[in-house]
């Protein structure tokens, strides 16, 4: 036990000082003394690290120079927005699906989205006239059906409480039924990607509303109370 | 498959709690510990072994934050929980995305056992309770003999739908929700320490001594004790300081009021109210004795029930505002950020919580040293309070944000040069650099 004659008050430690007064406090250090609380330690200060700086580097000036390039060799299109879309997306997928602490279900949901956006974006302002629609017809359809499996297949096999899952599940099944739509307003030609996106969520959406009726029920109420 | 009864698959944040997932981040962190000293050393595998069972007992601690369109809300927890070894930082964030989502942690250091808790979750009477059923729950497979002696909601007992409940919702007073516009608060300044580290110091009483002194003053020991740190701040902080005079903000102590000794409540989460002194300190000649008058009449006037239940109300009326409520969680957030800017901390000078007495089974109080507790400081609060007693042991813990420790020193030196014999702690956060 040591001593602040200052102060007047004991003190157990190894330390020196007074933590009120900083003198020097009397008595003998106790070899056998852990300190109550741990020492402390700075902080480690979040400073970029090298890979995380060259590949921030590498962006910024491919970017840079994909646009002088485009401008200098003007041809009358952006062409340089693709390679620049590409590149935002991989950054996309470093955020939100690798580094990301978010469960899988939603990044699946969200990159997925994001694809589809991009691509169809690509679709109507690129490529001759004739060619155009590949993205609604294919793309979409397809994109949705892979995710609402992988989601689903996911949820199956890791036998994991499907209630932080089912809200992503629900909102792929939504835009799955999308193209469909499009097919019905005669947007879309090719109809059988779409209809077997639409069959294929219809039949999770049907599985889940026969196995776990009240978890949509109860989703909703979570997600959307006052 | 019968489901079980005893969880409740999801529910609301309760009224006080909706303000701090919107207000808090790395500064702010809004966390607070209760922390029991053991006679012998923790076993840490024995400890998880006792937390994994607590927290069955506790089903309102074993949820995750999430957001919804309007609102957040806490959802079951499936994940494991772990017990970790005691980190430097005093009340850190406690972030929704890490730890397992769960938010509230429990650490062992030599004898310590230390619970940390985000306020969303529970106040400090929640966060006793599953102490000492935590403390209990290892004691008793450590193969020590104890009994509960109905002081212990032990694991073996069942959890109850009462205490769930959003207790303000059910007292509150319609009628009764008059806004009362306060002044800005007199705000401690100093020396940020670095890296948002908080510094600890805990001094050791006697409890019957200062009950005693309380009691020669015709005070309760928080009233007492409230005085004594309004005078100590403006003996360090505003007395020979003539330009701070000129435009003095009135001292204002904060302090958390359990409205479960007010009203018949169960509940484990957030039912707490406050009390404030509030004092113009713009003149040369204020004594101890004109403090404690004005401190022991703003207790009377705002520990009345009426008072209680406007704080509450106006509280509730606020969660309840249409407006509010129609309004998507991301803009939201903002608004209560802004509210909070306002009506929040700057109000306070300094918060000064007394838990009050630790009542324990006669047969855990062998094992069982000291309590303490402590509460986060930040940005514009640099100095908080919080105070305990088990048995002989009565523990004043400052928690500062600032380098400098004049108010403590002060404070502490009262005491002594009164002849009370004084033991003191400190994580030391100044003397490493």
């Amino acid at each position: 036990m040591k001593h602040c004659d200052k102060c007047y008050v004991d003190i157990q430690t190894n330390q020196k000082y007074c933590p009120l007064c900083h003198q020097v406090l009397s008595g003998e250090d106790d070899p056998n003394l852990k300190e109550v609380y741990p020492e402390y330690v700075p902080l480690r200060r979040e400073v970029l690290p090298l890979t995380k700086k060259i590949l921030l580097f590498t962006t910024i000036v491919s970017i840079l120079v994909l646009l002088s390039i485009n401008l200098l060799t003007w041809d009358g299109s952006f062409w340089s927005l693709i390679p620049i879309g590409a590149i935002i997306y991989f950054w996309l997928i470093v955020r939100y699906g690798v580094l990301s602490k978010q469960n899988i279900a939603f990044k699946l949901a969200l990159l997925t989205t994001v694809l589809v956006a991009i691509l169809n974006l690509i679709d109507q302002n690129y490529g001759p006239v004739s060619d155009r629609g590949w993205a609604l017809d294919y793309v979409t359809p397809f994109a949705f059906l892979a995710c609402n499996l992988a989601i689903s297949v996911i949820i199956w096999i890791r036998r994991i409480n499907y209630r932080d899952y089912m809200f992503y599940l629900i909102s792929i099944i939504i835009f799955s039924l999308i193209p469909v739509i499009l097919v019905l307003f005669k947007v879309i030609n090719i109809t059988w990607p779409a209809i077997s996106a639409f069959g294929a969520a219809v039949f999770i959406l049907l599985f889940i509303i026969f196995f776990f009726p009240k978890s949509i029920k109860e989703e909703i109420k979570k997600r959307f109370h006052l | 498959m019968i489901k079980d009864t005893r969880y409740i698959d999801w529910f609301k944040l309760d009224n006080a709690a909706k303000i701090f997932p919107a207000v808090s981040n790395k500064k702010e962190t809004n966390t607070f510990r209760v922390q029991f000293a053991l006679v012998e050393a923790v076993d840490p595998e024995l400890l998880q072994l006792a937390a994994d069972a607590i927290i069955e007992r506790y089903p309102m601690f074993k949820v995750r934050l999430k957001v919804g369109f309007f609102w957040s809300y806490f959802d079951y927890n499936s994940s494991p929980f772990y017990v970790e070894p005691l980190p430097t930082q005093v009340c850190g964030q406690l972030s929704p995305k890490e730890n397992n989502g769960y938010l509230f942690k429990i650490y062992y250091r030599n004898n310590l056992i230390a619970l940390e808790v985000f306020h969303s979750l529970s106040d400090g009477s929640g966060a006793v309770t599953l102490m000492k059923s935590l403390v209990y729950e290892y004691l008793s497979l450590k193969g020590y003999k104890l009994t509960p002696d109905n002081l212990i909601l032990t694991r073996d007992s069942l959890p109850t739908i009462e205490e769930y409940e959003d207790s303000h919702g059910t007292y509150y007073n319609a009628k009764n929700r008059r806004h009362v516009p306060e002044k800005k608060a007199f705000g401690i300044k100093g020396t940020p320490i670095p890296d948002g580290h908080i510094g600890l110091i805990s001094g050791t009483l006697s409890t019957k001594e200062v009950v005693d002194l309380a009691r020669r003053n015709q005070a309760t020991v928080t009233e007492y004790l409230a005085a004594v740190m309004m005078y100590m701040i403006y003996i360090t902080q505003i007395k020979y300081r003539e330009h701070l005079k000129a435009n003095q903000k009135p001292v204002k102590l904060f302090i958390p009021v359990n409205l479960r000794k007010h009203f018949p409540s169960q509940t484990l989460r957030n039912f707490t109210n406050f009390v404030k002194t509030d004092m113009v300190m713009a003149r040369p000649d204020i004594s101890l004795e004109e403090i404690m008058q004005l401190v022991k009449e703003q207790f009377k006037k705002g520990m009345t029930k009426e008072e209680l239940i406007r704080k509450m109300s106006e509280n509730v009326a606020f969660e309840k505002n249409v407006l509010l409520r129609v309004t998507p969680y991301f803009l939201k957030r903002y608004m209560l950020k802004i509210g909070y800017q306002i009506m929040g901390l700057s109000l306070n000078t300094m918060s000064f919580t007394n838990i009050g007495r630790i009542d324990l089974p006669e047969s855990m109080k062998p094992y069982i040293d000291n309590v303490s507790a402590a509460v986060y400081s930040g940005k514009f609060n640099t100095l908080n309070v919080a105070i305990t007693s088990f048995e002989d042991k009565f523990k004043i813990t400052f928690t500062r944000s600032i380098i400098e420790t004049t108010i403590e020193r002060e404070f502490f030196r009262f005491f002594t040069s009164m002849g009370m014999h004084l033991e003191i702690e400190s994580n030391y956060v100044e003397e490493y650099k």
